[in-house]
């Protein structure tokens, strides 16, 4: 049995928009699972129905064995959620708030104390522990939320979007903590994001979701090898983006091409012996020629073959 | 960071269903107490207003109600200033903050039990609000100035205890439709329907004195008349037992029906 089983999950909302459209998904124990979409595919609602945070329209689902609608209370013992917007007390100092979230998983008083203390020394805020969580910094808010994510030790760990908005320091040391949680500790993680860095860098296993419906699933590399193909991607001026498409068409080697308003993506055979044809055919043309790179297949590339639009600003936000 | 590999241990305290809902409430009604204790400019106002009230009611309007054979004005009127000590605008607001901060959530992926995140919210408020009580009736004695409290000090403590049960089902409303909306200024709104019901009662005079008209009617609708009663057994008319019952089973009534909404507006937040 899975760690987390996905049956037909189904999520419409009653403005008649359905977010998550039967998906099925299964996620091995100690697998880093990566749940990847852009703004509004459906990822944070999937989460919250494994979650039991909400309920599923129809359709059902399995989490450390337990049922996500018949055994929410057991589903909870075992699992540890770190939400997009990390939900905090700003009242309370951080050691408070890992205290009473290790209470309410049932913790004794001892046991509390010394997970709160080994937490706060992980996510390295030891310093701040008395500090109110109202002072703390974005990304000490961050690292707090995934510190009460992982008090009761959970066996299963959903973080959504943890990255979000963390500086690359940051970014990298809430990276290298949860392949640490995975390697060491055999923590199941399933990690929604819409940085393809992310999910290619951490994950086991990507699945990608686009308007509540999963379109790929398989390993980083394998979803990338089944492109099967070099990626050439042309700038062009905006106005000569039609006629650059028109005269590539013909291209030897080409397999597929995409468009924007900034140019062009060649999906090509032999992309670095297609880039002399590019540009002759391209001259012939007279199109201007901005830029031209070669390129082994992303994830983005992936998601761009998928569905034909690229995932908004990704790849700008993880490189910043 | 620094890492730390320890190995997966079993949970120390098993899971009894009602006795962990229960220490849920509780530790998550101690929090609340904390957070309450660090912005003291929320609850230190809702004594003022009470105080206020008592004192310039029974100053001005002492004389009067004895000419309506109404003796010992002050424990009279005390009831109603406790009444109004209880029911603040807070309740509910601090959920609205949790919702809002996305603490709520948190809370929800715990195994606390829904009944235990409710429960928890209205002890600590039930908490704030007895000290809220407490120290309104203290001063209102210590002043003195001609109240007689009839059941003596052995009755104050019960007398607070009926008020701020009150006090803590009305507060289930709050509760309820902060979950339902999440809005501050909705659950602000629902704190209002504590006037009618505090004003359609024997706030101002006992019943025999309203006559048999709409008032009358209104009066013996409405459950504050019977906690009001039975508060003033304690400072006015003495152990009245029946009244005291009466007053019991109102508030029951109450919670029943508040607690009911705030874990169906719960029910609804996972829909």
């Amino acid at each position: 049995m899975g760690a987390i089983e996905v049956d037909k999950l189904r999520k419409a909302f009653p403005n008649g928009v359905e977010a998550v459209a039967d998906i099925d998904l299964n996620v091995e124990h100690g697998e880093i699972f990566g749940f990847l979409g852009p703004n509004g595919a459906g990822k944070s609602t999937t989460t919250r129905m494994l979650t039991t945070l909400l309920r599923p329209t129809s359709g059902g689902g399995r989490v450390g064995g337990f049922d996500i609608l018949k055994q929410s209370a057991q589903v909870r013992r075992v699992i540890g959620v770190a939400l997009q917007d990390a939900g905090l007390d700003y009242l309370a100092t951080g050691r408070e708030l890992l205290e009473v979230q290790g209470r309410l998983h049932g913790l004794s008083g001892r046991r509390v104390r010394e997970r709160a203390d080994a937490m706060l020394t992980l996510v390295g805020l030891k310093d701040a522990a008395g500090r109110r969580v109202g002072t703390y910094s974005g990304g000490m808010r961050r690292r707090l939320d995934l510190a009460s994510a992982l008090v009761h030790d959970p066996e299963i760990l959903f973080l959504d979007e943890p990255t979000a908005g963390l500086d690359p320091a940051s970014r990298q040391a809430i990276w290298d903590e949860v392949v640490h949680m995975n390697q060491k500790r055999g923590i199941t993680v399933f990690l929604t994001t819409q940085y393809l860095e992310e999910a290619d860098r951490l994950a086991n296993r990507v699945a990608i979701i686009d308007r509540g419906r999963i379109v790929a699933e398989g390993s980083p590399e394998e979803l990338k090898a089944s492109i099967g193909a070099d990626i050439v991607t042309v700038g062009v001026p905006e106005d000569q983006v039609a006629g650059a498409e028109k005269a590539l068409a013909t291209l030897d080697g080409l397999k597929e091409i995409q468009s924007d308003a900034k140019g062009l993506t060649l999906f090509v055979h032999d992309g670095s012996g297609a880039v002399a044809r590019v540009i002759r055919l391209l001259d012939k043309a007279k199109i201007n020629v901005g830029s031209i790179t070669v390129s082994s297949p992303t994830l983005d590339e992936v998601f761009l073959r998928l569905t034909g639009s690229r995932l908004e600003g990704a790849t700008e936000d993880v490189a910043s | 960071m620094t890492t730390i590999t320890a190995g997966r241990e079993p949970r120390a305290v098993e899971w009894h269903g009602v006795r962990e809902a229960l220490r849920s409430a509780l530790w998550l009604a101690q929090r609340q107490v904390r957070n309450t204790l660090r912005v003291p400019a929320e609850f230190i106002p809702s004594m003022i207003f009470p105080l206020f009230f008592y004192f310039v009611q029974t100053g001005s309007l002492s004389k009067l109600a004895g000419a309506f054979g109404i003796e010992n004005y002050k424990g009279f009127v005390l009831p109603v200033a406790l009444l109004f000590a209880v029911s603040n605008e807070g309740a509910g607001q601090g959920m609205v903050q949790d919702i809002e901060r996305g603490y709520f959530d948190k809370l929800m992926v715990t195994p606390a039990s829904r009944l235990s995140l409710v429960l928890g919210a209205m002890g600590g408020n039930f908490a704030r609000i007895t000290f809220q009580g407490l120290v309104v009736t203290v001063l209102a004695l210590l002043a003195g100035g001609g109240l007689v409290f009839k059941t003596g000090l052995l009755g104050v403590v019960p007398m607070v205890l009926m008020a701020s049960l009150w006090g803590v089902a009305f507060a289930a409303l709050g509760i309820g439709v902060a979950l339902r909306t999440g809005s501050g200024q909705a659950t602000q709104g629902a704190q209002f329907l504590a006037f009618p019901l505090m004003f359609l009662t024997t706030t101002f005079a006992p019943r025999f004195a309203l006559g048999t008209g709409w008032l009358h009617t209104a009066v013996a609708y409405n459950p504050v008349t019977y906690i009001l009663e039975a508060m003033r057994a304690f400072s006015w008319r003495g152990w009245e037992w029946w009244d005291i019952a009466k007053g019991l089973l109102a508030v029951a009534a109450l919670a029943t029906v508040t607690i009911s909404f705030a874990l169906s507006s719960l029910r609804r937040r996972t829909r």
